[in-house]
C-alpha cells in the first residue's frame, strides 16, 4: 500500500512544509493548520488523509523549535524547554548548531517514538487505560518540581516566581462553579490564555531589552548562516543517543496521557537531563543537551498521542482531536476494534512516519538556512516586526483582543521579573501547569473522597511517584552511599 | 561605601521590597476574592495553600532584603532604557480596537523605526506599510474570525 506507488508520499511533502510553516510562525498552531486543511482530506482515502495530517504533525513538531531558538518565542507549549538553552545558544552565535541539534533530535526522536509504538502499541494503550486523575496529578507534580531547579540566582525568588505562575494558572472558573481572580474581566473567565502569556513573558520582555542592541549576535562573523554548522549540530544530536533515548521514552509515555502530553514531556526530559548532567549549572545558558532533551521528547510525544488515538480512540490534544475528526469523516472509529480489524492501516501509518522523519531531515536542511537569516536582520527592524507578529499570533490563538492584551500584561510582568532577578521560566511553567494541576487534584479528591491512601492503591501512580523520588533524590542517595562505602 | 553606592543600595532595596509587597498583596487579594466567591474545598484546594506559601516566601525574602548589604546585583540589573519601547508597545496594543491591525501595525513599526534612528524615509515608510499589509493580509486570510481593521478591503476571507 505504502511502497507500491509514490502517490501517498506526494502529499507528505506539502504536509511537512505546512507543519514547518505553521510551527515556525508564532501564534499559528499545528492543530490550527490541521483544522484548516482538514476539509481537503475529504478528497483523499483514509490512509492518505492520515499520512497528510501526521506529516503536518511531524513538521510542526520541529517547526515550533525555530522561533524558540531564534527569537525566544516558544510558539507552542511543547517547545518551551527548547527556548531555555536554544535561545542562549543563538545569542552566542551558535544558531546554526542549535537548529541542527533540534532537527536531529526531532527526527531521531520521531524514529525512536514510532519504533516504540510499532512494538508496544497494545501495552501502551492498556497502561493509558489505567491512568486517571491521580496519575495525571503526580505527572504534573513532577513537572512542577522543575520550578525549584530553574532559578539561576536566588532559590527563594525562583520559588516565588513559580508559585505566582501556578496561582495565575488557576484564574477563572473553578470546579466549584464560581469565578475567582478575574476582577470583573470577561476575558479571564476561561483563565489566562497560556500561550499568549508565554509569548509575553519570554519573547516580548526579551525584545524590550534587545531593542538597544544593533544585532541579536553582535559579532559579525558569528552571524553567518552555515549548512555545514547545521549538519554539525545534527550530528551532535545523534552523538548523544542516551539523551535522545531518555527523551523519547519520556515523550512516548507522557505523550500518551490525554491532556498532559507534549507540554509536560519536554519539561520532564529537560529536567532529567539537567539532573544527570555533570554541569547542571550550564543549563539555561546554552547547553546543547537541553535542546536535545526537549526536542527528542516533544517530537516523540506525537507517537505517544497517536498510540492513545489509534488504540483507544481518545484524542490527547488539539492535533489528535482534528485527526479524530478525520477518522469520523471517513466513517472510522479508533479503538481496540480498529486495531484488530485494520491492523495493516495502523502499521502503515506507523511505518509511514519513519519515511516522514527522513523527509523532514531533507526539508529541514533546506528550510533552516532560509529561516536562520533572521539573525542578520538589524534589531531596529527585527524587534517591532517580531512584536507585531506576536500580537497577530496571540489574536489568532484567542480570536479576540484578550490575546494581545495578555501578551502586553505578561511582557510587562516578564520585564519586571527579569529586572528584579525572578525566574521567568519558573513562572511560565507555573502558568502552564497551574490549571492542569488544580483540575487533576480536584478530580482525584472527588474520586478518593479526600483519602491520601487512595494514591497507594493506584499502581501506575506509585510507579510514577517512585520515579519522581528517584529523579529528585536518587543522585544524592547514590552519592551518600558511595561516600559511606568508600570510607 | 560611597554616598552614590548608598543611594543605589537604598533605591534597589525600596524597589525590591515594593515588588515583594505587591506580589504578596496580589496573592492575598486573589485568595480573598476566591474565598468570597466560594469557600468550597474544590475552589480553594490550590488557591489557599499557594497564596499562603507565596505570602510566607515573600515575607522571608522581605526580611532577607532588609538585612542584605550587598549591592553587586545592581550592576547586572536590566536598565530602564527599555521604557520607550514598552510605552510604544502598550500604545500599539491598547489602540488596536480603534486603529485596527492594519494601520496600527504600520504606525507602530514606523514610529519604532524612527525612534531607533531610521531616517531614510522611503525605507521607513516602505517597510512599515509593506510589512503591515503582508502580515494583516496573511492573518486575515488564515484566521476564521474577523480582525479589527481601519481600512476597508482587508476584510476576512476564509480560504476553505
Amino acid at each position: 500500500m505504502l511502497f507500491s506507488s509514490g502517490t501517498p508520499w506526494l502529499i507528505v511533502i506539502p504536509g511537512i512544509l505546512i507543519g514547518l510553516i505553521f510551527g515556525a510562525i508564532p501564534g499559528l498552531q499545528i492543530s490550527m493548520a490541521m483544522a484548516i486543511f482538514l476539509p481537503i482530506t475529504l478528497y483523499m482515502d483514509f490512509m492518505q488523509a492520515m499520512l497528510f495530517l501526521t506529516a503536518i504533525f511531524t513538521g510542526g513538531g520541529f517547526g515550533g523549535s525555530i522561533p524558540a531558538i531564534l527569537m525566544n518565542i516558544p510558539g507552542t507549549s511543547s517547545a518551551l524547554a527548547t527556548a531555555f538553552d536554544g535561545y542562549p545558544m543563538a545569542q552566542k552565535g551558535e544558531h546554526n548548531v542549535a537548529l541542527g541539534i533540534a532537527l536531529g533530535a526531532s527526527c531521531f526522536g520521531v524514529i525512536i517514538g514510532y519504533t516504540i509504538l510499532l512494538l508496544l502499541i497494545s501495552p501502551i494503550s492498556q497502561i493509558v487505560l489505567k491512568v486517571g486523575p491521580a496519575e495525571m496529578a503526580v505527572v504534573i507534580l513532577w513537572g512542577i518540581t522543575l520550578i525549584g531547579s530553574l532559578s539561576s540566582g536566588s532559590v527563594l525568588k525562583g520559588m516565588i516566581s513559580g508559585l505566582v505562575g501556578l496561582l495565575i494558572g488557576t484564574i477563572g472558573y473553578s470546579e466549584a462553579g464560581v469565578t475567582r481572580g478575574t476582577f470583573g474581566s470577561p476575558y479571564l473567565l476561561d483563565g489566562v490564555p497560556v500561550i499568549p502569556a508565554m509569548i509575553g513573558m519570554f519573547a516580548a520582555s526579551e525584545l524590550f531589552r534587545l531593542a538597544r542592541k544593533d544585532y541579536l549576535v553582535e559579532d559579525r562573523a558569528a552571524r553567518q548562516v552555515s549548512v555545514r554548522l547545521v549538519l554539525v549540530g545534527f550530528r551532535r544530536a545523534l552523538a548523544n543517543p542516551w539523551i535522545v533515548l531518555r527523551g523519547s521514552l519520556i515523550g512516548v509515555s507522557v505523550g500518551a496521557i490525554p491532556g498532559v502530553g507534549s507540554s509536560v514531556a519536554n519539561l520532564l526530559s529537560y529536567m532529567a537531563t539537567r539532573r544527570s548532567s555533570p554541569n547542571p549549572e550550564s543549563f539555561g545558558k546554552g547547553n546543547p543537551s537541553g535542546v536535545i532533551a526537549s526536542e527528542s521528547a516533544n517530537s516523540t510525544s506525537e507517537a505517544g498521542s497517536m498510540a492513545t488515538l489509534l488504540a483507544l480512540g481518545i484524542p490527547g490534544g488539539g492535533a489528535t482531536a482534528v485527526m479524530l475528526a478525520a477518522f469520523a469523516m471517513h466513517n472510522i472509529t479508533g479503538g481496540p476494534q480498529f486495531i484488530r480489524e485494520q491492523t495493516d492501516v495502523v502499521y502503515a501509518i506507523i511505518i509511514a512516519n519513519f519515511g516522514q522523519a527522513f523527509l523532514l531531515i531533507c526539508l529541514g536542511l533546506l528550510f533552516i538556512p532560509v529561516l536562520a537569516n533572521v539573525i542578520k536582520i538589524p534589531m531596529n527592524y527585527l524587534v517591532p516586526s517580531v512584536l507585531a507578529m506576536s500580537i497577530f499570533g496571540s489574536f489568532g490563538l484567542t480570536g479576540d483582543l484578550s490575546g494581545p492584551l495578555t501578551v502586553l500584561v505578561f511582557s510587562l510582568l516578564g520585564w519586571v521579573f527579569k529586572r528584579y532577578d525572578y525566574s521567568v521560566p519558573a513562572a511560565v511553567i507555573g502558568i502552564l501547569l497551574g490549571g492542569m494541576a488544580e483540575d487533576s487534584i480536584v478530580y482525584s479528591y472527588q474520586i478518593s473522597g479526600g483519602q491520601w491512601s487512595y494514591l497507594l492503591e493506584r499502581p501506575v501512580a506509585v510507579v510514577i511517584l517512585v520515579l519522581l523520588a528517584v529523579s529528585l533524590f536518587g543522585g544524592k542517595v547514590a552519592k551518600f552511599l558511595t561516600g559511606r562505602l568508600g570510607r | 561605601m560611597t554616598n552614590r553606592h548608598l543611594i543605589a543600595l537604598n533605591k534597589r532595596r525600596v524597589a525590591d521590597l515594593t515588588l515583594l509587597v505587591l506580589l504578596a498583596g496580589i496573592a492575598s487579594l486573589y485568595c480573598f476574592d476566591a474565598a468570597r466567591a466560594s469557600t468550597h474545598i474544590y475552589n480553594l484546594i490550590m488557591v489557599l495553600p499557594l497564596s499562603i506559601a507565596i505570602f510566607i516566601l515573600c515575607t522571608v525574602q522581605f526580611v532577607a532584603v532588609l538585612r542584605s548589604e550587598s549591592i553587586e546585583a545592581e550592576e547586572a540589573r536590566e536598565p530602564t532604557g527599555a521604557l520607550p519601547v514598552i510605552v510604544l508597545f502598550s500604545l500599539y496594543v491598547l489602540s488596536l480596537n480603534w486603529l485596527g491591525f492594519d494601520v496600527g501595525t504600520a504606525m507602530f513599526v514606523g514610529v519604532f523605526l524612527w525612534v531607533h534612528g531610521e531616517r531614510r524615509w522611503p525605507w521607513l515608510i516602505g517597510y512599515s506599510v509593506v510589512f503591515a499589509f503582508v502580515l494583516t493580509f496573511f492573518f486575515s486570510q488564515m484566521l476564521p474570525y474577523p480582525m479589527p481593521m481601519l481600512l476597508p478591503g482587508l476584510a476576512n476571507a476564509y480560504p476553505f
